[in-house]
């Protein structure tokens, strides 16, 4: 036999994870996306340094860039969290979207029989009825899982379909349409019920404070409760949780209602924050886009802050980007998921190493 | 008589917009099928199936060419798939995470490249789509003919598909082999016959597919890109896949029945009747609720479905 | 056995490793064709580590595999197959859902087209070649699992083995079965071809040619069969003198029912599964279960555990019924239940071992303080369980899925007995355990037993029972063939039960 060695790599996956790997996996995704994205502005014809220096001048250039970076980061800290509760449980509640629209709708649906009532009666009505939207949209799913055995991410994802031509039913030409109004959207909102601004110059309202004490209620939750003690186990093994007596159903139940809840929250803070009215294009995309910034916060509530705090900087840079290099800021929905996707490769890719492979 | 006459035209228009309806689902289900079948979830059928209708669409306006449309479509389909492939086969990133994650690419990357590629002109151009191509002889058959066989060439694929997908699935050495995966990955592993590579090609077909099921929404008919213009086909797609209890026959059958509500719900759009739109448009993501809800078997899964198989 | 007989495989100097766990260690050996060679040790010894690597599901770190003198690389079981292995995995591989001939037939042949009748010509030849009785055309789900054995079997010769790798292969059948199982082995050798039995049942190791014993990872040695004892090759598996296996004569079976099961019938998937079981079970008493694994043992368990409903039947608990109760309330009438899937049905790995001892109490004002769970709680009663049980771990807050199946098995049993006030159900509480941890799995049962415990035991194992059970309930397809008394009962007596031959067992 002629000696020839053939040298092969052979991928493998680790049987412990080194501590380090994971950060050197985050650069390298990170660099990654940056690399991508870099790209697609090239061949948008646009300089990337200019594009990148816009979205930072654009998130974070002033007090007003930051104030408005927070205010877009406020929805999506909500769906993050709720994405955070329900995954780490292992229930795929991919209807935050919905849910947001959901909270929306009913904290409008019960607010708006209360005009002439002080500010200290509406928003904690507004607050409650958008808790319980959420909640009971997701209980919908829940139901669903629980009794007919259908898969919570289908429902989820068919009833945010569902919900978006139910708004469009009560607005356009319905009971809540604007009176006289063209657009597919209520009538201004009374200033009683608006979510108070907390820093003048900009329009960061009370929803912002509100997401970071839902952060932390959450973190507690997650940690020292026996609910979060049941997330944890039920994202490991529901079967044994089962078996050693704890009502699964319950728990499916539970943490879908908490999970719908936290993204009820989110259509308040933008209907009741922001836009002053409701209408769909107040509340869209929050949802999805909370998956994505709940997964890059690594299901953990600080990260989640990290990572929607950075997205608000993304969508509200997008715009001075748009502005100033003509860069059509709908890339950013396309680098968020790019990014989510370089995360999630680069991740992964720690718990495995590549290996040669020895040939006789 | 006359009554009559225009209760039989209505008919016959139900029944050419069910099977027209039914091609773009029809060609992503049969490839979201095998796929499934190899133990694989693919719930990015939704963005393949938006970025082939948008690639599509924009090969066959730069290229003048509507197969190429179709062509570039089923490239985009296998490399979204491809993706998916190498994340959750190798890396053993949670399918739906991923799925997800390629959906929301889709969305957005549609979106952009929609605004970037056609900026300042204030409606995407129209171009010609596929017409239909008769077929000699049978669809000059009185009643059925016109339904059946005059329709477009794509959608003569999508259905000769289903026999062909069936014979390969249950009748050769590598359906058996796809089927194995999807069952028990173990006994394919023990046989020295790889697994990932088998579920590879499945997947990339099923993305191949939904790029083509794509295409057919933007050149096959509308003749232009709409942002969002799958609107939770791809979704409905997985759901058919589960009614059809991952036979294809049975999935034809479900892709008719889904399509056959679409078609009736646009009829009574057209003739005016006092519905709001609004609960139409949503009837079949209700139903398709309810018939997951309702459905009587819960067989026929594959046994591993989802589980990324792992040697140890 | 001559010398000069050609070696069909020789391993030098393989040694394989996991991280830190040294799972192969400088192992030589060599299988000679036509030669039954048995690898003996105990759970944990590196017996399938190294057969899985001799099948290239593992790639050895060191060392050289030679297939009648020619090195080899063995990537995959692909290679190992064209190097002529075959391999019977102890958890069969099998399609519940394909025909036998689709089982054997996948991942073979050439071509589009899946050649039925060539594959059926060839499995007929072999059948009749090796006598084993098969049916190409029936479901693999709808077969016994001695049957999905012989199925095991040929599709390993199907693909032209001449060497047979059997994995623990007798652990689910019934001694007729197994008495079957070598008659064809020995068909096997006759015909030249080499097996590779791994086993740690010494009645099977002591009927191989050559015998070759691993503890710990290390080869001690190969020696020939008919050149040693039974009780030399246990002392060179554990490294020591076996425990006694003296049963403890006992009297004092306590009185008072605690546990009545009546005419208890379930069905899964329209296939029957239970058959009007009954039986009694006193306080301080233990109730031997013996069956092969899939006669019913689960389903009883299941239902009085509380996870599934019996169709008709009752179960009663000192007189009270109790026939739809949940897994908590029966866990309220102090039932410990220790499952026989650890991993899968006892313990979430993610957890630490002090929420794993609380596991289904989460709730229990115990384990709280106000709204949160209280640490300091659930940790200090870690502590406690970690020192009784002498539980090898770093602590309260290590996590369960680091464990060993021993320590993992101490976790269950911690928490078991604690909830086992009144009855204990064990569904193979030493499956997978070395030496040590069975006989702590023994004394901790005798010593529950003897607090009054009402104990259900069931093991594959029969030594488990002869020397723990004071009556021994045998099962077939999900009926009580007999409830005998230990005393009385003979081994070969209860391997018959456990066939389905009641008159042999009356003759016996």
């Amino acid at each position: 036999m002629s000696a020839i060695t053939l040298a092969a790599w052979r991928l493998e996956r680790r049987r412990e994870q080194r501590p380090g790997a994971r950060f050197v996996g985050l650069a390298v995704a990170l660099a990654g996306a940056l690399i991508l994205c870099s790209l697609l502005f090239v061949a948008a014809g646009a300089s990337p340094l200019h594009a990148f220096s816009a979205l930072l001048k654009g998130s974070f250039g002033s007090l007003r860039a930051t104030g408005e970076t927070l205010v877009k980061a406020t929805p999506l800290i909500f769906t993050g969290l709720a994405a955070c509760v329900a995954f780490r449980a292992r229930i795929w509640n991919i209807g935050a979207e919905g849910q947001v629209f959901a909270g929306a709708m009913c904290a409008f649906w019960i607010q708006h029989n209360l005009a002439g009532f002080p500010a200290a009666v509406q928003l904690p009505v507004i607050v409650i009825a958008s808790i319980v939207g959420g909640a009971l949209y997701a209980g919908i799913a829940a139901v669903l899982k629980t009794r007919f055995s259908v898969d919570e991410v289908i429902s989820t994802v068919m009833l945010n379909y569902i919900i978006v031509y139910v708004l469009s039913l009560l607005l356009l030409n319905g009971p809540w349409s604007e009176a006289g109004g063209f657009f597919e959207q209520t009538a201004r909102i009374d200033k009683s019920a608006w979510l108070p601004v907390l820093l003048s110059g900009t329009r960061l309202h009370a929803g912002f404070l509100l997401a970071l004490a839902a952060a932390v209620l959450v973190q507690i939750l997650l940690s020292r409760t026996p609910l979060g003690y049941e997330i944890k186990a039920a994202g490991s093994n529901l079967r044994a949780l089962e078996v050693q007596g704890t009502n699964v159903r319950r728990v499916i139940l539970v943490v879908l209602l908490v999970s719908g809840a936290l993204a009820g929250l989110a259509g308040i803070t933008e209907v009741y924050g922001v836009h002053h009215r409701l209408k769909a294009g107040a509340i869209m995309g929050y949802g999805y886009t909370g998956i994505i910034v709940a997964i890059l916060g690594q299901l953990h509530p600080a990260g989640i802050v990290v990572a929607a705090i950075l997205f608000g900087a993304l969508v509200n840079g997008g715009t001075l980007m748009q502005i100033e290099t003509g860069v059509p800021s709908a890339l950013i929905y396309a680098i968020e998921a790019i990014l989510l996707l370089f995360f999630l490769g680069g991740w992964s890719a720690c718990n495995f190493r590549l290996r040669r492979v020895r040939h006789a | 008589m006359l009554d009559q006459l225009l209760q039989a035209s209505i008919l016959a228009s139900i029944a050419a917009a069910t099977i027209r309806i039914a091609t773009p689902l029809l060609l992503a289900a049969i490839g979201e099928l095998v796929a499934e079948r190899s133990g694989v979830y693919n719930m990015g059928v939704e963005g393949m199936m938006l970025m082939g209708a948008f690639i599509g669409y924009l090969a066959a306006y730069e290229s003048g060419s509507l197969w190429f449309g179709v062509f570039a479509a089923a490239l985009t389909g296998g490399l979204m798939a491809l993706v998916f492939a190498i994340m959750t086969i190798t890396l053993k990133v949670e399918q739906i995470v991923t799925g997800l994650a390629l959906n929301l690419l889709g969305a957005g990357l549609s979106n952009y490249w929609l605004r970037a590629a056609f900026a300042g002109e204030g409606k995407t151009p129209v171009i010609p789509h596929f017409s239909d191509v008769p077929i000699p002889g049978l669809s000059e058959l009185p009643l059925v003919g016109p339904i059946l066989f005059d329709q477009r060439v794509l959608t003569y694929l999508a259905f000769l598909l289903v026999p062909v997908v069936w014979f390969f699935l249950f009748r050769t050495r590598y359906g058996l082999i796809v089927r194995c995966a999807g069952e028990n990955p173990k006994a394919l592993d023990v046989k020295g016959v790889g697994v990932a590579p088998v579920q590879y090609a499945a997947v990339i077909f099923g993305g191949i597919m939904a790029g083509i099921g794509g295409a057919f929404l933007s050149v096959g008919s509308a003749a232009r890109f709409v942002p969002d213009m799958t609107n939770g086909r791809g979704w409905l797609v997985i759901i058919i896949v589960i009614a059809g209890l991952w036979r294809p026959w049975p999935v034809l059958v479900a892709t008719l029945a889904f399509s056959l509500l679409d078609a009736l719900q646009l009829q009574i759009q057209g003739i005016g009747l006092d519905v709001p739109y609004q609960l139409l448009l949503m009837m079949p993501y209700v139903v398709a609720i309810v018939a997951l809800a309702i459905r009587p078997s819960r067989g026929g899964a594959p046994a591993t479905l989802g589980v990324p198989y792992l040697r140890e | 056995m001559d010398t000069t007989t050609p070696a069909r495989l020789s391993v030098r100097h393989l040694t394989k490793s996991f991280g830190q766990m040294v799972a192969n260690q400088d192992i030589s050996l060599d299988i000679l064709a036509g030669e039954l060679h048995c690898l003996l040790g105990e759970n944990g010894a590196g017996k399938s580590t190294l057969s899985s690597c001799l099948y290239g599901l593992y790639q050895p770190d060191e060392g050289e595999i030679r297939i009648d003198g020619a090195p080899v690389d063995l990537n995959s079981p692909g290679d190992a197959i064209r190097a002529g292995i075959g391999m019977v995995h102890q958890h069969f591989v099998l399609v519940p859902t394909f025909t036998v001939l689709e089982n054997i037939a996948v991942g073979t042949g050439s071509g589009l087209s899946l050649d039925r009748r060539s594959a059926l010509r060839r499995i007929a030849v072999i059948c009749e070649e090796y006598d084993i009785p098969l049916a190409p055309d029936r479901l693999a789900g709808d077969l016994s699992v001695g049957e999905q054995q012989w199925v095991e079997i040929v599709k390993a010769l199907y693909t032209g083995a001449r060497l047979l790798i059997l994995d623990e292969p007798t652990a689910v059948l019934t001694p007729d079965e197994s008495r079957k199982l070598f008659a064809v082995i020995r068909r096997l050798i006759d015909d030249g071809i080499s097996v590779m039995l791994i086993s740690h049942k010494m009645t099977e190791v002591m009927q191989s040619d050559r015998v070759s014993v691993l503890r710990k990872g290390r080869l001690v040695a190969t020696v020939k069969t008919a050149e040693v004892t039974r009780d030399k090759l246990t002392a060179m598996m554990i490294g020591g003198q076996p425990p006694s296996a003296a049963r403890a004569q006992r009297d004092t079976v306590g009185s008072g029912q605690v546990l009545s099961v009546r005419d208890l019938t379930l069905s899964r998937d329209g296939r029957p599964a239970l058959g009007e079981v009954s039986f009694d079970l006193a306080a301080g008493e233990i109730l031997g279960i013996a069956g092969v694994s899939g006669n019913g043992q689960d389903d009883i368990f299941e239902c009085l555990a509380g996870l599934t409903t019996p169709d008709s039947g009752s179960i009663a608990i000192e007189g009270k019924a109790l026939l739809h109760a949940s897994p908590a309330e029966m866990a309220g009438r102090g039932v410990g239940y220790v499952p026989s899937d650890r991993f899968r049905d006892g313990l979430v790995s993610d957890l630490t071992i002090a929420e794993n001892l609380t596991l289904g109490q989460q709730w229990s004002s115990r384990w709280r303080k106000g709204p949160l769970l209280d640490r300091t709680a659930l940790d200090t009663n870690a502590e406690t369980a970690i020192a009784d049980y002498a539980i090898a771990a770093p602590g309260p807050s290590a996590r369960c899925g680091k464990l060993s199946g021993g320590n993992a098995q101490k976790v269950i049993l911690a928490r078991e007995f604690a909830k086992a006030r009144r009855i204990l159900l064990c569904n193979q509480p030493t499956r997978g355990l070395d030496v040590g941890a069975v006989g702590f799995v023994h004394r901790e049962l005798q010593r529950k037993r003897d607090e009054g415990c009402a104990i259900l035991l069931a093991s594959e194992e029969l030594d488990d029972l002869f020397q723990l059970a004071d009556r021994i309930m045998v099962m077939f397809r999900g009926r009580v063939m007999a409830t005998l008394d230990t005393q009385a009962a003979t081994y070969e007596q209860v391997g018959h039960l456990m066939a389905g031959q009641e008159k042999q067992a009356a003759a016996a």
